[in-house]
């Protein structure tokens, strides 16, 4: 086994992990703020590559301008999910929430299906078929583009939440929430930007992986659950920690599918995710999954 | 209070009448719904007693019908056991797993505990299909052999249709069902009731939360395993599609539409539930689809179903005379 594999199948998980990382970091900051662990998640994934489908298919819109549109699609989305339905439910209990968003993953998920039904899409752009080269390591042309968005979006989400008044009030938040309360920031207009940036991010998500993945109703579904995998292993809420888990995920499963061959990958996520629970069940960084 | 028990006892002559209904039209049709509604009726009152009585939402509940359903179709296929002895050791063996579930799951928050749980099922899913050597992957386990009763001194018979299966699912869902109901009005019902209202209070009175909790999860999980175990023979083939998260989302609408916590509503909205979408014949899809938008307006206007808000009704019309 040479060094070039080696360092190919590190690079690989990396690009993997920043996709990862991508749709978990909306559902860690949703329910850091909101205390909301929200099931629809990967249907807005989804809602995303579907739009980014149509718009790039059949309007014949270049691949950044079908970004630019899903984001301002998914903006709108995340504003309606919280404001007709979020807001209503108050302080109710948390299984309240994810029944509710259970609910809304039901309507997306088979409305699609329905619509669009379950055959998968196939997405062809400019960027498809040409590869990077770099010292024997490739790099399909579209993977590189995503993972550059991808970093450029996590920095613009770490600015948000490390230097801004908005992000300190959501760590504020996600810390302490009635004393987020005394000190005067506002839990229901804090709670909408975090559902807008959460909707937002897994929009942008499957707008920047439709070239790559096909498209299908139910391709939101099995990138959830490692999503969930991946927020518990971080600690639940923590976005650092989510993006450091997401890309050790991606390595892991991109050294073990590619030395050992192995049919499992898909379960590397729980078993990780068990691992951790069992030693450490507050997250690697956890602010703590045990109340 | 008599007002309660004459209503109760014509629900239940109610009830009694459409376990026997299928013997009235004489097509297979009706005993095949028949099997649907006795499986969903132990889902979700397995799924009531855990999220109605402790409080706790468990996504687990499809994992535990597909063990068993896995479990009891192996034994029968390469083990060549009968059904009949096959079923109590997918209960036994779908209780072991619950309890290790319980075990480590119930240690977490209850954020977690959701997760936990619902990772778990898919889990199962992943495992049935990659594990090619025992479960056949995706192609499933086809051609369940029907379950014969073999009566001495009679001949064998073969139950190879759904009227013949049918008795065979109702006297299981009788059982299972009275079995809740009594696990419902016992001291440890009370305790779960207890559980849920308040934790800290409940553990200071001296219920030990953890045991209970574990409790629960095990009985629910040994009698869908059980049910899972009946069904796949129905079904005559097992396959990864027994994990579906189609089955969870059914449970969910039955107990939280019924009324978490109420038995009988929850009895009631899993008969409702499994007859009228088939009957109208709806597109799966589209009635998913309504299934989310009933879901969505339960919590939101119903937090606690149709039973709980004829609760509340009647204490209101009891305060106001």
């Amino acid at each position: 086994m040479d060094i070039t594999f080696l360092i190919q199948l590190l690079l690989n998980g990396v690009v993997v992990g920043l996709f990862y990382g991508l749709v978990a970091v909306g559902l860690s900051l949703i329910f850091g703020v909101l205390e909301i662990v929200n099931f629809a998640h990967g249907d807005f994934y989804m809602l995303g590559a579907m739009l980014a489908f149509f718009s790039g298919m059949y309007l014949q819109f270049d691949y950044f301008i079908s970004i630019a549109v899903v984001i301002i699609v998914s903006v709108f989305i995340g504003y309606l999910l919280y404001q007709i339905l979020i807001v209503k439910l108050k302080n109710r209990s948390f299984e309240q929430s994810i029944l509710l968003t259970i609910g809304v993953s039901m309507v997306i998920q088979n409305g699609s299906l329905y619509l669009w039904t379950a055959t998968p899409k196939m997405l062809s752009n400019l960027y498809s078929y040409k590869v990077l080269e770099f010292a024997n390591l490739t790099l399909p042309m579209l993977r590189a583009i995503a993972s550059i968005v991808t970093i450029i979006t996590f920095s613009v989400i770490f600015w948000i939440f490390y230097f801004t008044r908005l992000g300190k009030a959501m760590r504020g938040i996600s810390q302490n929430r009635d004393a987020a309360l005394m000190v005067g920031i506002d839990p229901v207009r804090i709670g909408l930007y975090a559902v807008i940036i959460g909707v937002t991010l897994s929009g942008l998500a499957g707008a920047v992986l439709a070239p790559i993945y096909t498209v299908h109703p139910t391709m939101g579904f099995a990138f959830i659950f490692k999503a969930f995998a991946i927020i518990i292993i971080g600690g639940l809420g923590n976005i650092s920690g989510t993006v450091f888990a997401a890309l050790v995920l991606g390595i892991v499963e991109s050294f073990v599918g590619g030395i050992f061959q192995l049919a499992l990958v898909d379960a590397i996520a729980f078993i990780f995710m068990s691992i951790v629970l069992l030693v450490k069940p507050e997250g690697i960084w956890g602010r703590g999954v045990r109340v | 209070m008599v007002y309660e028990s004459k209503f109760k006892i014509s629900l239940l002559a109610l009830i009694l009448l459409l376990c026997i209904s299928p013997y009235f039209f004489h097509s297979e049709y009706y005993f095949t719904l028949g099997i649907t509604v006795c499986t969903f009726a132990v889902l979700s009152a397995g799924l009531n007693l855990l999220y109605g009585y402790i409080g706790l939402l468990s996504f687990a509940q499809v994992a535990f019908f597909g063990i068993g359903a896995y479990t009891s179709a192996i034994l029968v296929t390469q083990n060549s056991w009968t059904i009949w002895t096959a079923l109590p050791i997918a209960g036994i063996f779908t209780g072991i797993v619950g309890a290790f579930v319980g075990y480590t799951s119930l240690k977490l928050s209850r954020h977690a505990f959701a997760i936990v749980t619902l990772s778990f099922s898919l889990l199962c899913t992943i495992i049935a299909r990659e594990w090619i050597s025992l479960t056949r992957g995706s192609m499933g386990i086809p051609g369940l052999p029907a379950p014969t009763i073999n009566i001495p001194s009679l001949e064998t018979i073969v139950l190879d249709r759904p009227n013949y299966l049918y008795p065979v699912f109702l006297i299981y869902t009788v059982l299972a069902l009275f079995l809740f109901y009594r696990l419902g009005v016992s001291r440890i019902g009370r305790a779960l009731k207890a559980i849920k209202l308040d934790e800290p209070l409940a553990s200071s009175q001296g219920i030990n939360v953890l045991s209970h909790k574990i409790l629960a999860i095990v009985v629910s999980a040994v009698l869908s395993g059980m049910v899972g175990g009946l069904f796949v023979f129905h079904l005559t083939i097992v396959d990864p599609s027994i994990f579906d998260f189609y089955y969870t989302e059914s449970m969910l609408i039955m107990v939280i539409i019924g009324g978490p916590g109420s038995y009988w509503g929850v009895l009631c909205a899993s008969i409702l539930f499994s007859v009228i979408p088939d009957l109208l014949r709806f597109s799966s899809d589209l009635r998913m689809v309504a299934y989310g938008v009933l879901l969505i307006i339960s919590v939101l206007i119903l937090p606690n179903g149709v039973a709980g808000f004829l609760r509340n009704r009647n204490n209101k019309r009891w305060k106001i005379h």
